[in-house]
């Protein structure tokens, strides 16, 4: 073994760095504004879900620093859910923004229990099995359970509850990309507020057709229980739709329209929720 | 001066890196879905291209006859291509930001193309070029690059409109597309 040869590719690696670290030091910063973009893009989640609109999260950061306007028309829920973020965006956009009113985070509307009425033995997609007369269960807007969403998460936040087979989606991980939202055939994963306290595991299709009655076990009935148990007036009955509405300043998670509904179509919209509300 | 002329065209076209040596095929199929980003890219590396065979060249010279250690070329020349990529990404950076957006994520791809070593290690030691010689491969071989990757993305975006069987969608068709591009290219082999 020769050992010039490792005397000269050390020498010339000592040296590649040498160079690397100086030019690091001395080359000048002549573009102005690039601080205020590597500023704002160290507040977002850097993910790039593509949610707000644009071509990931460095691109949206450059739009930010040219507008700072963008950020009320299309949020980035992520960042609004990260208190340090969306401080950071403030003092760097010199803006303030209202959070909680940006940040959302995905709900699903069902809570399974709809009967089967032919076994599907395709392909393991929701979409694929929403082609073949709606799907698989009696209700045609049931979640379908082959986790087309979950796959779509890039938290991981959503499980197939394979009892009543069935998406569940953990909150707490939720950021509020969208993306599951994007990808359901059946158009169940909404993105509410994050606040929301009580979820509505139904997807009604107004006044057009009553999945509840007859087609699922859980699915509303319209009844209006949960509207004449709440004391807190929280609830507000949409007559369009049909359907309850919660007022999240009034609701005290006290859980008796979960109680009232005759149809276990109401839930905690987190677990989280619900433990707070055992604590108390 | 034809010397140089002939290096110039038997890289561009005879030996063109893509179809014809197999390098750097990455990009060949990994940028070739719009015009604009191909010439990008191709114009990126024929830079540094250039600019790797003027470095390359001077420690071929200077450190690896005079120490007789030309069997670590290999080596080394990654080694020196991959700092000066990253030099010349701080420094347009630094001075250009919106020659940096241009060139985008393309040049720290570079970094590690197959081509760009390819050309260092052909002048330098398969060939022995003298200085010139050596530059007239590199442009040569990075137009050739840019025009392979031109072409390629011309009919690439041609191909999204036709009719194509489904199971042949996308990358299949492109593998089909290069093939009979290469043919094409093995035509250039009759000139000298």
């Amino acid at each position: 073994m020769n050992i010039g040869s490792i005397i000269v590719l050390t020498l010339i690696g000592i040296g590649c760095g040498i160079i690397i670290y100086i030019a690091y030091v001395k080359i000048p910063h002549k573009v102005k504004g690039l601080d205020k973009i590597e500023e704002i893009s160290g507040a977002l989640p850097g993910m790039n879900c593509g949610a707000c609109g644009f071509a990931g999260c460095f691109a949206y950061a450059q739009e930010l620093a040219k507008n700072p306007d963008i950020i009320t028309q299309s949020p980035c829920s992520v960042a609004m859910q990260n208190p340090d973020a969306v401080k950071c965006l403030e003092k760097s956009l010199c803006i303030s923004l209202d959070a909680a009113a940006m940040c959302k985070k995905a709900v699903i509307h069902c809570g399974g229990n709809s009967e089967v009425i032919y076994d599907y033995s395709g392909a393991k997609s929701c979409k694929a099995a929403a082609q073949l007369w709606g799907g698989y269960k009696k209700c045609p807007y049931a979640c379908l359970g082959f986790g087309d969403c979950a796959k779509a998460c890039p938290q991981g936040g959503i499980v197939i509850d394979k009892e009543k087979g069935i998406a569940v989606i953990d909150r707490t991980q939720c950021t509020g990309c969208g993306l599951c939202a994007a990808e359901c055939p059946q158009n169940l994963i909404e993105l509410m507020p994050a606040d929301t306290k009580v979820a509505f595991q139904c997807n009604y299709e107004p006044l057009k057709n009553i999945p509840g009655r007859g087609k699922c076990e859980s699915g509303c009935i319209h009844c209006r229980k949960c509207f004449n148990a709440c004391e807190y007036e929280a609830i507000i009955w949409n007559k369009l739709k049909a359907v309850p509405e919660f007022d999240v300043e009034k609701c005290t998670l006290c859980g008796k329209c979960i109680e009232a509904c005759p149809q276990n179509t109401l839930a905690f919209a987190t677990p989280v929720a619900a433990k707070c509300e055992a604590a108390v | 001066m034809s010397d140089l002329i002939a290096i110039f065209l038997g890289m561009a076209l005879i030996n063109n890196f893509i179809l014809v040596q197999f390098l750097g095929l990455c990009p060949f199929f990994g940028v070739s879905k719009k015009l604009g980003n191909a010439v990008s890219m191709g114009l990126a590396v024929t830079f540094v291209m250039v600019i790797a065979s003027i470095v390359t060249w001077i420690i071929t010279r200077y450190v690896l006859i005079p120490f007789d250690v030309l069997y670590m070329s290999t080596v080394i020349f990654i080694l020196v291509i991959a700092s000066l990529v990253q030099i010349i990404e701080m420094f347009i950076m630094r001075t250009n930001y919106a020659l940096y957006s241009a060139f985008g994520i393309y040049l720290a791809l570079i970094t590690t193309n197959c081509a760009v070593l390819g050309v260092t290690l052909i002048n330098n030691i398969q060939k022995s070029y003298s200085f010139p010689e050596s530059m007239a491969a590199a442009l040569g071989g990075g137009i050739g690059f840019t025009l392979v990757l031109a072409i390629m993305s011309g009919i690439r975006e041609r191909l999204e409109l036709a009719d194509t069987p489904k199971s042949m969608k996308g990358l299949p068709v492109a593998f089909m597309v290069g093939m009979l591009l290469a043919l094409a290219f093995s035509g250039f082999g009759g000139i000298i």
